[in-house]
């Protein structure tokens, strides 16, 4: 569903990404963990059409970017740690809007179908700007579901949530997994990052280092892991 | 056959613009609506200059009526960029543009779509401020050509105010900027515009051919304004 080939993404002169590879396959949940400037964030801009590469190659379902960007944008939706909402509207105006934006039929049952699916059908007519942070990021997925995208991308969606939103936002992840959404989560928290997914991709310094199997890792041997991978590449560059 | 089929995708495209167009014209009137922040900032603005004009011109009535019509431009132009400045800058809080990026629509729409909400703040603005200079300075500001002037410059205003607001609203000097390139750009509007509003001010109405060149310069500078807006907007939007 994804496929990345030598993706290369220089900022003026510092280059952020050094060519990376990486395939996705339908209804894979992966997840991209690496340290603070790794470059996940560019790499998922670049994925969601937000960031345009300086080389390499970028297939999603199919289609190259960034020359047919306005019809993947049809097929992807992004979960972002920022909320992408606007807080003075309602939550069912947020999403009516956004409905309209994709062209979607039947604006009305879709909206409050979407409200009730991450349970806040009782707050439809509240400001988003009134919301708990667990609440605008359920509504946040909501909005990006809405459009029934084929690909699902998170960037750092559990910023700022307490235990409880979390294992909501876990479950409403689990529930996209099983509508067989492919999903691409970017993380720097690598216990979430390895629980709900089917592969962890491990990126350093705008390389991808390791790709591990998440169901035959467990969170110890995975740190291991984590540390030797990201530490090795720090003394290879001292030397 | 292939025609009609090409009738038919022409057809699509046009309403697909046109309900992208009205989604972002209705989720601006649903912000504004609720927060009022945009008219209200604007017509506090412009009352606060009228009544400084005012009591500034008390001494000489006869002056200060001569020189009502590039008062009325000069308020108009100073709070349309507050206008501005608060219009897209609602964009930027919590990246909204981002997630109207992704959707699957022309860059071009969310253009028109921000010039017309906007123009119809503006307008808000211009009824009031209409009221405010018949009161102080007992011209005839109410005549329907004058209007149409009035409509016509603002539309050129904020063709020329999106694009610059939008290049400029990721910088950390916007509030600055925004004045200091729009007004300058305006002044092939607002010259033609202010002597034709002028050419209104006595009791005998002028013939249509001493207005035509001004009126067609606005005329023009407004399609020009909005053919760049148009063609320009993606590459604005995307960089």
């Amino acid at each position: 569903m994804i496929h990345v080939k030598g993706l290369i993404k220089h900022y003026g002169l510092n280059a952020v990404l050094r060519g990376i590879d990486l395939h996705v396959k339908p209804g894979e949940f992966v997840t991209l963990v690496g340290s603070n400037g790794a470059g996940k964030t560019t790499l998922l801009r670049i994925v969601a059409t937000l960031l345009q590469p300086t080389s390499g190659h970028v297939k999603i379902g199919g289609w190259q970017l960034p020359q047919h960007a306005s019809r993947v944008r049809q097929h992807i939706g992004l979960v972002s740690h920022q909320t992408l909402l606007y807080g003075d509207l309602t939550a069912a105006e947020n999403l009516t809007f956004f409905a309209r934006l994709y062209h979607l039929d039947n604006l009305q049952e879709r909206v409050v179908q979407a409200l009730k699916t991450v349970g806040l059908i009782a707050r439809q007519r509240d400001a988003v700007s009134t919301f708990s942070r667990g609440m605008v990021q359920r509504l946040t997925i909501a909005r990006a579901t809405l459009h029934e995208p084929d690909v699902l991308l998170l960037d750092e969606p559990y910023t700022g949530l307490d235990q409880d939103a979390a294992r909501l936002l876990d479950d409403l992840l689990r529930r996209e997994v099983e509508n067989g959404r492919t999903i691409l989560m970017i993380t720097h928290d690598l216990t979430h990052g390895l629980n709900i997914c089917d592969r962890v991709a491990i990126l350093n310094r705008g390389k991808i280092v390791a790709e591990i199997d998440s169901a035959q890792t467990g969170p110890a041997e995975f740190l291991e892991l984590y540390t030797e991978h990201t530490r090795r590449k720090k003394k290879s560059k001292s030397k | 056959m292939i025609e009609q089929t090409k009738n038919s995708t022409f057809t699509i495209r046009r309403s697909t613009f046109l309900s992208s167009v009205w989604a972002i014209v209705w989720k601006d009137l649903q912000i504004e609506k609720h927060t009022r922040q945009i008219i209200s900032v604007m017509i506090m603005f412009s009352l606060v200059t009228v009544i400084m004009f005012n009591f500034a011109l008390e001494a000489n009535l006869a002056a200060a009526r001569q020189v009502a019509t590039g008062l009325l431009w000069a308020t108009i132009l100073l709070a349309g960029t507050l206008g501005l400045n608060r219009s897209l800058g609602i964009e930027r809080e919590n990246q909204t543009i981002e997630a109207i990026l992704m959707a699957p629509i022309e860059r071009s729409a969310i253009y028109l779509g921000k010039v017309i909400s906007t123009t119809l703040f503006t307008l808000i603005l211009e009824a009031v401020l209409v009221l405010l200079f018949l009161v102080f300075f007992n011209k005839p500001f109410w005549r329907p050509q004058v209007l149409l002037i009035l409509f016509l410059g603002t539309v050129g205003y904020i063709a020329a105010g999106v694009l610059i607001t939008s290049m400029t609203i990721q910088t950390r000097t916007r509030e600055v900027l925004l004045p200091v390139l729009l007004l300058p750009l305006s002044l092939p509007l607002v010259l033609p515009a202010s002597m034709a509003v002028a050419s209104y001010m006595f009791p005998q109405l002028p013939t249509w051919g001493e207005v035509q060149s001004m009126i067609m310069l606005i005329i023009i500078y407004d399609l020009l304004m909005l053919s760049i807006g148009f063609v320009t907007y993606h590459y604005i939007v995307e960089s």
